[in-house]
This record gives structure tokens, C-alpha cells and sequence, in this order.
């Protein structure tokens, strides 16, 4: 009762939920009738698209509306353990990210069938590591918005998303054999959502061996980022007071 | 605090607490306390209205209270668990002053989150529901969505939420904000009654006219300190003696009385401020004693407000 009221609570807050998922679909098809899409075009559309962009929409806020509101006041009041509201949070954010790209996935294998435009081959894995970036960044965002108020956990993330990847692209250009920007490029690539870890999984680049760590690799970074958010959850103190 | 005796518990039990914000960025120079060293008691079936001046800390008490801040120093156990614990938490009942809920929710969809939160079953919350929605007068908006509510409608919500639990400790922040008369007499009737089954029940308001009605048992909190708990402020002991005299009133005044008591003097008026009604014999026995003719005499014994005045201005 308390996990599906909690899970139905991250579909259910805002209307613009429903609106971005339907946006989003119209996205997809807006994608395909403009690039008719080729070989794994469509997949690394749905990777980026559903997979990085749209966690960050999703998760808009999750904390941080209310702690505008004052409304998390009354929630820490209740007999919860701080954890579990922040997973079954995250669960249901991960819940539709996984029944939003199972759609898509459908979208694209039935447009397939139908025109014979793209490619299904690896589909299923293309949909998976979709769903797994989807939960990474879900989780990122997540934490983030117990820290600070209303929507702007999407914002800073978007913000410092761009930042460091110019960083990256400074770096890698102006400094690429220095020390310095080895352990930035690694710190990215391990400590970060694995972009392209899950894209070469997707593109089956990967051994089984590969796979299986690619896929512990990503599951583990969710969860240190999922920990970071309750530690935080559970420390925070809530002024009741409403913006 | 452990307590084995459960009818000796008390509902919260404050010790030495004190409250520090410090802002991060600004460092210790900015450091406020918001409370020092508050030690107080407040026992089941008991009504306790916080009062005091903005700023006093009464919020802060209160967010103690609930869990939502961590005190500095000092502990604070609510019901005998220590506050924040799950425990505390499930015998906690708590309203705040701006209401907030999701719009998109009617006033039961809230009401069945809340309880699902609360770990209540489907029965359970369905019962709950309907006792609410009766005793609060909800009947008209209960399937309403909350964008729709008014301050009124959603000061009952916010109440009913607290109530699901059935809670041993509720915790009010201005509880009659936006009431109409009707809602602010239904909610007085309904908090006397949880007191007489035993919830001990803290209200911070500004409406020292309802809390009056409710209580008088006051905690009043002056820059983060109580200036009085309990009994003594108990509305009604303190007062206001007015004696008329034939003569002379200015000069027995002098002889009897310090000049902070006194509120207005001429020859043939005394007006005085007295802590207990239970000196007014003394004192005009006193005067008697030095030779004043008295005319009559009038006892008007202190309303909260006036005992919220004559603390703060000891104070200012």
C-alpha cells in the first residue's frame, strides 16, 4: 500500500508528466518522418533521448516541490524509515522509464515491420541499456533534489552536464596527454552515467563477460548515487515554512 | 528518558534544549539561537498553547517537536522514544501553518496516501476516512480535487491528515487559520475531546482569544527562552485590582505598592497589576491598616492577552 501509493505519487504529481511522455513519443515519430533513420539511428535516438533526457524531466522537482511547498513537513513526520520514501520514489521514476522505452521499443519494431526503415537488431539491448542510463541519471537527480528547491535539480544538472563536457572537450584538446586530464577523462567515464559503456553494450560490442560488468558497473553507480541522496534525506532538516 | 510506567509518561520531555542555526556560508559570526536551554514537560490529555512574540522560537519548538530540525544540544523524547526515531514518528500527529498537497489529488486520494504512509490498511484508512470526513464537516469537498479548496477547506484536510494515526501527540501551527466561525467552534469541541481521550495536543497560534478557550496551560517563549510554563501563567491567577479611595490614593500608593505593579494612580484611583488574585484580602487589608478609606474595589482578573502583554512588556 505504502510503496504503490509512493511509486503511483512520481506518475501522478504533476500533469506534466503525462505531457512529457506523450511529447517524448512525439519526438520519436517527429525523429523518424524528418531523418528516416538508417542502421542504429533510432536506437541512439531512444538511447539519448529516452535514456538521458528523459530522467531528467521525469525527476523534475521530485524532491524539491516539495520542500517548496513545505509539503515534505508532513511527510518526514511519518513512521517511514528515510529510505523508503526515496526509493519508492525512484522506483516509480524507474518504473516509467522502463514502461516508457518498452513502448518506444515496440514503436520502433512495429514502424520496422511496417516500412522497413532502421534496424532491429539488438533492440531489446538497445531498450536495456536505455532503462539502465535512464535509472543512472534518474538517481542523480534524484539526490540532487533533496538538496535544493523546486525544479532546479533538472537545471543544475543540465547545467553541469554541458560545463563538464566542454571541460572534456578542453581538456582532451589542449591538454591530452597530461595527468591532470587522464584522471578527469577516467573519473567521467567510471564515476559518471556510463554513456558509452551502455552504448557499446547496446551496439553488442561487448563480450559476456563485458556485458555483465558493464551492466554491475552501471547498477552500482545508481546505487552510490541513490545512497547519496537517502544519507542526505535522512540528515537534512525541513523549516516548515512555504516559499 | 526510559519510562516502564506508561500513565507516568510524558507525551514530550525537553531537557537543556537548545537550538543553533548556523549558516554554512556565513560561518559562526551569524550563528542565531533560536532556543536556549529549554527544559519543559507536557503530559497526555494535556492542551499546551505556545505563545510568545514573532521570532520567539516558537516554530523552531515546534519543528523540534515534530522532528524536522535536529537540536543543538539537549534531548527530547516524544511518548519516551527519542524524537526523530520511527517510533516517536508513529505516535506523532502534525499540522503546519501553510497546509500544502497536491493538487491533482481529491481530499481522499490524500487522506488514503497519508494512510497508506502510515502504514494503515485499506480498512483501516476507509474507516479513518469517513470518521474524519464526519467530524470535520467534509462531506462537500472530500472527492474534490485540493486545487480547488479553500484556506478553510484545506486547514480541515491538513487537520484530518494529522488525526489518521490517532495520534498520542498532535502538534498544531495556527490550527484555525482560514476556519469560519462554525469550523473554528467544530475544531475546539474536537480538540477538547482528543484531550479528554488522552492525546496531549501543542498549539502554536497567534489567537490568544481561542487558545483561551482551549487551554490554560501556556508555554510563552520570549528570543528562545520560556518566561513562563504551566501554572504559572495560568489565566486567571494574575489580575488587574482597580480601588477607588476618598483620598490620598497617590501617597498609599507609594508606601504599599513597587511602581511596576502600579498601572495608573490619582488621589481617589488605584489601578494595579497583582500576580494572584489570592493577595487582593492583603493588600486591602494593608491599605486599611495605613489609614485609606476605600470606596470600592474591582478585581478583573488577566485574559491571555493581557498576561501575553504584561510578559512582553517586562521584557521590551
Amino acid at each position: 500500500m505504502k510503496a504503490y501509493e509512493l511509486i503511483k505519487e512520481t506518475f501522478c504529481r504533476h500533469i506534466f508528466i503525462l505531457i512529457v511522455h506523450l511529447s517524448w513519443f512525439a519526438v520519436y515519430g517527429l525523429f523518424f518522418i524528418v531523418f528516416e533513420p538508417y542502421n542504429w539511428g533510432f536506437q541512439m535516438f531512444l538511447y539519448i533521448w529516452g535514456g538521458c533526457l528523459l530522467p531528467l524531466i521525469l525527476s523534475t522537482g521530485i524532491f524539491g516541490n516539495d520542500i517548496a511547498s513545505g509539503r515534505i513537513c508532513v511527510l518526514v513526520t511519518k513512521p517511514l524509515w528515510p529510505g523508503e520514501l526515496y526509493i519508492y520514489r525512484l522506483t516509480g521514476l524507474s518504473l516509467q522509464g522502463a514502461l516508457h522505452l518498452i513502448l518506444a521499443g515496440c514503436g520502433i519494431f512495429i514502424v520496422h515491420i511496417f516500412t522497413g526503415i532502421g534496424n532491429i537488431d539488438n533492440l531489446s539491448l538497445w531498450v536495456l541499456s536505455s532503462w539502465l542510463l535512464f535509472n543512472t541519471w534518474a538517481a542523480m537527480s534524484t539526490s540532487l533534489s533533496v538538496v535544493v528547491k523546486r525544479a532546479y535539480n533538472c537545471m543544475f544538472l543540465a547545467v553541469a552536464i554541458i560545463t563538464i563536457n566542454i571541460l572534456a572537450s578542453i581538456l582532451s584538446y589542449s591538454h591530452s596527454g597530461d595527468t591532470v586530464t587522464k584522471v578527469f577523462m577516467a573519473l567521467l567515464k567510471y564515476a559518471g552515467p556510463p554513456f558509452e559503456f551502455l552504448s557499446e553494450l547496446a551496439k553488442g560490442n561487448f563480450s559476456l563477460i563485458k556485458s555483465a560488468a558493464c551492466v554491475t558497473h552501471t547498477l552500482m553507480l545508481t546505487v552510490f548515487y541513490g545512497i547519496i541522496g537517502i544519507i542526505i534525506l535522512s540528515k537534512r532538516q525541513f523549516i516548515c515554512e512555504r516559499d | 528518558m526510559i519510562y516502564n510506567d506508561n500513565k507516568q509518561m510524558s507525551a514530550v520531555e525537553c531537557k537543556q534544549l537548545t537550538k543553533v542555526y548556523k549558516s554554512l556560508l556565513s560561518g559562526r559570526s551569524k550563528a542565531v539561537c533560536a532556543l536556549k536551554n529549554i527544559s519543559l514537560s507536557v503530559s497526555k490529555g494535556q492542551i499546551v498553547g505556545l505563545i510568545g512574540p514573532n521570532g520567539a522560537g516558537k516554530s523552531t519548538l515546534l519543528n523540534l517537536i515534530a522532528g524536522l530540525i535536529f537540536p543543538t544540544e539537549g534531548c527530547l523524547t516524544i511518548c519516551g522514544h527519542p524524537a526523530r526515531s520511527i517510533k516517536a514518528r508513529s505516535g506523532l500527529g502534525y499540522m503546519s501553518e501553510h497546509p500544502s498537497f497536491l493538487n491533482r489529488y481529491s481530499a481522499r486520494a490524500i487522506l488514503r496516501y497519508h494512510g497508506a504512509l502510515l502504514g494503515l490498511s485499506r480498512k483501516a484508512i476507509s474507516i479513518q476516512t469517513d470518521k474524519s470526513t464526519q467530524q470535520l464537516q467534509m462531506e462537500e469537498f472530500i472527492d474534490r480535487p485540493c486545487s480547488d479548496f479553500s484556506q478553510g477547506m484545506r486547514q480541515r484536510l491538513a487537520l484530518a491528515i494529522a488525526l489518521m494515526n490517532d495520534p498520542q501527540l498532535l502538534l498544531l501551527d495556527e490550527p484555525s487559520n482560514g476556519l469560519d466561525p462554525v469550523g473554528i467552534v467544530q475544531l475546539r469541541d474536537l480538540l477538547k475531546r482528543l484531550r479528554d481521550s488522552g492525546t496531549a495536543i501543542v498549539i502554536s497560534s497567534h489567537r490568544l482569544g481561542e487558545l483561551e478557550k482551549l487551554t490554560s496551560d501556556y508555554i510563552f517563549l520570549y528570543r528562545g527562552e520560556v518566561v513562563s510554563f504551566g501554572d504559572r501563567i495560568v489565566s486567571g491567577q494574575a489580575g488587574r485590582l482597580r480601588i477607588e479611595l476618598v483620598s490620598n490614593g497617590s501617597d498609599m500608593a507609594k508606601k504599599l505598592l513597587s511602581p511596576s505593579k502600579v498601572l495608573c494612580v490619582s488621589d481617589t484611583e488605584l489601578d494595579i497589576i497583582i500576580d494572584d488574585v489570592d493577595d487582593v484580602p492583603d493588600i486591602v487589608s494593608d491599605l486599611v491598616k495605613i489609614g485609606a478609606r476605600i470606596r470600592s474595589v474591582n478585581l478583573q482578573t488577566e485574559d491571555i492577552e493581557d498576561v501575553f502583554l504584561r510578559l512582553y512588556n517586562e521584557r521590551t
